[in-house]
């Protein structure tokens, strides 16, 4: 039936949880791209068939026409799935940087194809100007802040990290009293939880 | 219109309506009957709703009431229809039914989605708060999205008013990273 497989593909988005990014699945998009060049072919073949029998395309209301209608809205419907799969990755991929932050760790890299990945970097830099321009950065205290400082445990190992003035050993399990904005990154990356006591 | 982006309406759209075609088309392969790619008139096909709504406006079809709508599924509705299988029927059955309801000539459709949808609400935000876990995943398989959309949220509700009265981390890894090292919830 028309339109299967590009349902086949809206469907793949909403049967990821919520917020999840699935592998781009551009092996069916490019098959759905093929079916709507198919449909526009048959359209432009039943067009043609109208007018050598010498009628009126605007007018005519044969078996042709309705056949011409059925492909016409076939390759609407088509249209309307890979834009909606697009669009909804893009709007996935957008809330990635408030969430994740610029640097994208590499098990959620490899499910963005090419122009996606290059759509994530444009936005980030596109943020990155608008923040210095600002001279704020838009990106940390996302959730209110209580208190400037939190206490925080290292679930993986980070390294040395330079912070402020001094440079701070993140080995893994040991806790810091850190500057919440310095925290917030590595938490929402998850190599880092917060304690409350 | 909804949304031209909306996921679940495009999926609602993709369910299947009998229709009989009033005028003849040629050269499209929709009719899995017909030797050749044409359609005759008087011809039965089932057809994707997207479709079906398209070439009705155009006079072209005359829609049937969907299977899902029939007689026995009104019958177990009015037996009870907290344990009827929805989601088998439909898994978009109450936004199918408000599409569906407008177009063929059957007024009781409307009463049904919504005679439904009052009782079955109740036993879905009770089940939401009291069930055992392995329990209420057999009561899942039978909702409809809607219906789970509901008890998710009545569930997450909960669960945030629980976590606001008891205090904890209210910062968390993005929830985007998956689930793979949330451990002591």
């Amino acid at each position: 039936m028309y339109g299967r497989k590009a349902c086949q593909l809206v469907k793949e988005l909403a049967s990821a949880e919520k917020g999840q990014l699935t592998p781009c699945n551009s092996d069916l998009f490019d098959q759905v791209a093929a079916e709507c060049s198919q449909h526009h072919l048959e359209l432009q073949s039943l067009i043609r068939k109208i007018q050598e029998e010498g009628l009126d395309v605007q007018t005519t209301r044969n078996a042709d026409h309705y056949g011409a209608l059925i492909h016409h809205l076939s390759l609407v419907r088509n249209k309307r799935c890979l834009v909606a799969y697009v669009y909804n990755r893009a709007e996935i991929i957008r809330s990635l940087i408030w969430k994740v932050g610029p640097v994208l760790p590499p098990e959620i890299q490899e499910k963005l194809n090419h122009t996606e990945e290059d759509y994530f970097k444009k936005l980030s830099t596109a943020l990155q100007a608008y923040m210095s321009r600002l001279d704020l950065d838009l990106t940390v205290d996302m959730v209110p802040p209580k208190d400037p400082y939190i206490q925080v445990r290292v679930l993986d190992d980070i390294g040395v990290v330079l912070s402020d003035d001094k440079t701070t050993n993140f080995a893994r399990h040991s806790m810091h009293f850190l500057k919440r904005t310095d925290a917030e990154q590595f938490i929402s990356r998850g190599l880092m939880e917060e304690l409350t006591g | 219109m909804a949304n031209y982006y909306d996921i679940d309406d495009i999926i609602t759209q993709e369910e299947f309506v009998s229709v009989i075609f009033q005028k003849a088309a040629g050269g499209v392969g929709i009719d899995p009957s017909s030797e050749t790619d044409s359609v005759e008139v008087g011809s039965k096909v089932e057809l994707p709703f997207w479709l079906a709504h398209e070439l009705q406006l155009r006079q072209a079809v005359s829609m049937n009431v969907p299977a899902c709508f029939n007689q026995k599924t009104r019958l177990e509705i009015q037996a009870d229809s907290a344990c009827v299988d929805l989601r088998s029927r439909s898994p978009y059955f109450y936004e199918f039914g408000c599409k569906i309801a407008p177009l063929v000539a059957d007024r009781t459709i409307g009463p049904l989605l919504l005679s439904a949808f009052k009782s079955r609400y109740k036993e879905v935000l009770t089940k939401a708060h009291t069930a055992a876990y392995p329990a209420a995943s057999k009561h899942l398989t039978i909702l409809t999205k809607e219906e789970t959309h509901l008890y998710e949220a009545a569930q997450s509700s909960m669960a945030a008013f629980k976590k606001w009265r008891m205090g904890g981390p209210r910062f968390q890894r993005a929830s985007i990273l998956g689930r793979k090292r949330k451990s002591n919830e």
